[in-house]
């Protein structure tokens, strides 16, 4: 059975497949540098040189191999005489960690209530649409800021409050695919069928809506990063003596002009990622659903 | 009367209203899309229902299998109320009915081979054991002139023709007891046209099953029918014997499309439709056909006409002219000339 | 169009009204706010007295009612570091902020929009792709880490300006470079997608077809009609005039409504930090409002479907 179903796929795809032996380079460079940040996020223990707490007080502030500094720091120390490497290594893994999360949390919210709405039609519909417009006509960061303030924080629900980040873009397309598909078509057929809606919802419009939702994750992954720097730079994030990416820039900050390397290895990292993740979802998103945006 | 004798289903003036509003500015107008259609259908026969589109002959197809509410009438499956739309009952009540649409492609699910899609109804309704499936898709596959390995192809892999095998293999699971089949060859080639037919006829012959055969094309009703029901705009203006419908159409409406048949060796006698298609949301006083009818006088614009049967040959049919209660006038808005 | 008109009121008001209970119901599960604010270890008669004065023991639903009423007399409570009023505190950062965020939206519009249009009107040429490389780089590179970038080049190598405070104007003119650059980037890229779509459509190639000169029918067909989509994300940004900057008032020690926020929130000044909360949103609330009558004024359809628009 697998096999005939394996040949019919692999028919399917073969024009496909030509097209994706010319994988445009800065696509190809974005998949490379996005494998090495797993890779480090996965093995962070295994590939840093010193625990990323760890002081080394004869050399504070020493600079990176490069810029006059020796092998033993490879990207330079901070104040305390703290790796640079090894903090970049957990904080890539303490990012990731959070964005992944995140990501995660907001895809699954916003799938369920767009489900919800077509579902249920009537007020429940009426007042999701509600929820949507108020989370789109208000500047996320502004709303998370004043939710830290009021519960404090702590790390679960500082990612919880992140997945609250752009829930309403995948409630839309849900909700819309969902809807298309019950009025008329497959989903309308198999509830004809006798079928529950756990099994229409979750065996047949989920996974046709699914590459439209992963594109939809890729392209917001890289806000979901800028998001937790930005808030962890502010020191309203993820708070010592964890690390990430945006609080060690926030700390790099401080030495801006005796220790710039501090804060330039990690600001790198935002940006090639984030940068990296665009160009993917970017190159996804024509590839499997021109019909976003 | 033996158990066979008794309707199957019985459906009683049904009404399904929809609110329309046109531009922003226009009060919420009331469409009747299907307005006191009554039906019975027998086990193992079909009953044809012919009308152009937005008729409500879908609407009324969607209402008999329960998929939607009638606003007010009813229908009875085997004697027992339709039961509200989710319920268990309403659930378990799909293992008896089911549908062919008009587009099989939309109707699969593209994602899944055409097999899991036929054991679907099974593992819905919990029919057979898990391990006994594959024999059943099989066979299933088999009974519409599907090949067994068909079961691993997926939807777009196959012709238009072997979809709708496809869809109607996954209706016939279930070994359900009435089939409501909209339009069903209507998105397929003319040469596949007649092998659907074929099957669905030799489907009924077999399993006994009743068939509700929606379509817009007289001659498709005609070969498949037991009885044929005439509609135009949410009404049923003209039931009867398919061949009696057919060879001497008693409606103005049903005459009309009984001659717009294409047929060799006749000519002219062609009765051409004037006036605006019709629009649901702008019924027509009176007979809702009049303003296109040729025959009309002027009390088909007062008073609407009663489905009942005609006199001479018990022919049921909706028309003040047909059945004597007026002279046939010369249509309207002309000024009517009222003949001795 | 009066009916498009309360439509969109009323969704305002709607709006405003889910922030204001977002901020209630918040505000009420963080914690007891006598306790919050008379610290934990006060003493049990001053937090009865407390609970008496504000209320605190009647009925949740009196509680929200009498909180709507506050707010609509303009009452927001007093800041818990000095006891002046929310309102006050924040009223006097405005203008600060307004001293980035309005140049800055200018530098967004008069760059972002030309290069968007030149480069859809140029595509494929070397100006479209290195605008939007840069376009796709201003949109990664987040605001922060562009200041820093910005500090680190113009006040520290090269020491030609200021690196932060706020003294003259000279001190304003990396902030609103590091807001203004990351703005134009965003405008570019969807300026650029709104005239692309625009360029294929059928009207402008009938209008080619008919041999109306093409600036003629970029002018006539092409600019109006890709402002539709491009006023939404202006709309957000003039809506953001107030909000915009937080990030970027924090690397420049800039006492805008943005620090006063960041602060409040680390002090967990709570009357500050919901003052800001409404205002941001009136003002984004307002704007969107805008922006939907201009869309009324852009795109004639809208008016007939108003829900087409937004579902």
């Amino acid at each position: 059975m697998s096999d005939v179903s394996f040949d019919a796929a692999a028919a399917v795809s073969a024009p496909r497949t030509r097209r994706r032996a010319r994988l445009p380079v800065p696509v190809v460079l974005a998949l490379g540098w996005l494998a090495l940040m797993l890779l480090v996020a996965v093995a962070a223990d295994l590939l840093s040189p010193f625990p990323y707490t760890a002081l080394d007080l004869r050399n504070r502030l020493s600079p990176p191999v490069g810029m006059g500094g020796a092998w033993l720091h490879a990207l330079g120390t901070d104040e305390l005489g703290r790796d640079v490497l090894s903090r970049l290594i957990t904080s890539i893994r303490m990012s990731l960690l959070i964005a992944f999360g995140a990501t995660a949390i907001s895809a699954v919210l916003g799938v369920t209530l767009g489900f919800l709405a077509a579902h249920f039609r009537g007020l429940v519909e009426q007042a999701v649409l509600a929820l949507v417009d108020f989370q789109a006509a208000m500047p996320f960061l502004i709303l998370a800021l004043a939710v830290l303030a009021f519960f404090g924080n702590s790390l679960p629900l500082f990612i919880c409050l992140l997945g609250l980040n752009g829930w309403e873009r995948y409630a839309r397309i849900a909700r819309g695919l969902a809807v298309s598909a019950g009025s008329q078509g497959y989903a309308a057929a198999v509830k004809g069928l006798g079928a529950s809606p756990w099994r229409v919802y979750g065996r047949h419009v989920l996974p046709n809506i699914a590459s439209t939702l992963i594109v939809s994750m890729t392209l917001a992954f890289p806000e979901i990063i800028l998001l937790e720097s930005g808030l962890s730079f502010l020191g309203l994030g993820v708070q010592p003596p964890m690390t990430s990416l945006g609080n060690m820039v926030g700390y790099g900050r401080e030495y801006l002009t005796r220790a710039p390397w501090i804060l330039l290895a990690p600001s790198s990292v935002i940006v090639l990622t984030t940068l990296s993740v665009s160009l993917v979802g970017d190159w996804l998103r024509d590839r499997l659903d021109p019909t976003l945006r | 009367m033996s158990v066979n004798d008794e309707p199957l289903l019985h459906a009683q003036d049904l009404v399904r209203r929809y609110a329309m509003r046109r531009g922003m500015f226009g009060r919420p107008a009331e469409v009747r899309a299907v307005d006191g259609v009554s039906l019975t259908l027998r086990r193992g026969q079909t009953l044809g229902l012919v009308g152009e589109s937005g008729c409500g002959k879908s609407t009324t197809g969607r209402m008999v299998l329960g998929l939607e509410v009638p606003d007010s009438g009813g229908v009875a499956f085997a004697n027992e109320r339709m039961p509200a739309p989710g319920t268990p009952a309403w659930r378990r009540l799909r293992a008896r009915m089911a549908m062919v649409y008009q587009d099989p492609l939309g109707a699969l699910d593209r994602r899944l081979d055409i097999g899991t899609q036929v054991a679907e109804p099974l593992e819905i309704h919990g029919i057979g054991t898990r391990a006994d499936r594959p024999v059943r898709v099989t066979a299933l596959l088999r009974s519409v002139g599907l090949r067994p390995d068909h079961a691993r192809s997926f939807p777009h892999e196959l012709s238009g023709g072997q979809r709708q095998r496809a869809v109607l293999a996954r209706a016939l699971a279930t070994s359900p007891d009435l089939l409501v089949c909209d339009e069903p060859i209507s998105a397929l080639d003319v040469s596949i046209q007649a092998q659907v037919m074929n099957l669905l006829a030799e489907v009924q012959a077999r399993t006994g099953v009743a068939m509700l055969f929606i379509s817009h094309d007289l001659r498709a009703v005609r070969q498949m029918s037991h009885r044929v029901a005439v509609m135009y705009l949410g009404r049923v203006v003209e039931e009867g014997e398919p061949d009696d419908v057919l060879h001497a159409p008693a409606h103005p409406y049903a005459q009309a499309l009984v001659s717009a048949i294409p047929h060799p060796g006749r000519r002219g006698g062609r009765i051409v439709l004037k006036g605006d298609p019709p629009n649901p949301a702008a019924r027509p006083p009176g007979c809702a056909f009049h303003p296109r009818c040729a025959l009309a006088a002027a009390l088909c614009a007062r008073e609407v006409p009663v489905l009942k049967p005609r006199a001479s040959d018990r022919r049921l049919v909706a028309c003040h002219v047909a059945q004597g209660e007026v002279a046939p006038g010369a249509g309207l808005p002309q000024p009517a000339m009222e003949a001795a | 169009m009066l009916r498009f008109l309360g439509l969109r009121l009323a969704r305002a008001l709607l709006t405003l009204v889910l922030v204001v209970t977002f901020a209630f119901v918040v505000l009420r599960l963080s914690g007891d706010p006598a306790l919050l604010i008379l610290s934990a270890d006060a003493p049990p008669e001053a937090v009865a007295a407390f609970r008496q004065a504000w209320g605190l023991n009647d009925p949740i639903w009196q509680q929200y009612l009498r909180y709507f009423a506050a707010i609509f007399r303009g009452d927001l409570g007093q800041s818990m570091r000095d006891g002046r009023p929310a309102v006050e505190l924040v009223a006097e950062r405005i203008p600060a902020t307004l001293a980035l965020t309005l140049p800055a939206l200018l530098m967004k519009l008069g760059i972002g929009i030309p290069a968007g249009i030149y480069a859809a009107l140029h595509r494929n040429s070397f100006a479209d792709r290195a605008v939007m490389l840069l376009a796709v780089a201003g949109f990664t590179v987040p605001s922060f880490v562009l200041g820093l970038v910005l500090v680190l080049v113009f006040a520290v190598q090269l020491g030609w300006l200021p690196s932060g405070g706020q003294e003259n104007w000279r001190h304003a003119v990396l902030p609103v470079l590091t807001l203004g650059i990351g703005g134009a980037a965003v405008l570019a890229r969807f300026t650029r997608s709104a005239m692309l779509e625009v360029l294929g459509q059928p009207y402008m190639r009938t209008a080619l077809a008919k041999g109306v000169p093409w600036a003629r029918a970029v002018r006539r067909h092409g600019l109006p009609n890709a402002a539709i989509p491009t006023v939404t994300i202006v709309g957000f940004m003039v809506g953001s005039l107030l909000a915009g900057a937080v990030v970027v008032e924090s690397v420049f020690s800039w006492p805008g409504v943005g620090r006063l926020l960041v602060v409040a929130v680390a002090n967990r000044d709570l009357a500050v930090v919901q003052c800001i909360l409404l205002l941001v949103a009136t003002t984004m609330v307002s704007a969107n409002l805008v922006v939907d009558l201009l869309y009324g004024v852009l795109d004639p359809r809208l008016r007939a479907a108003p829900r087409e628009a937004t579902a």
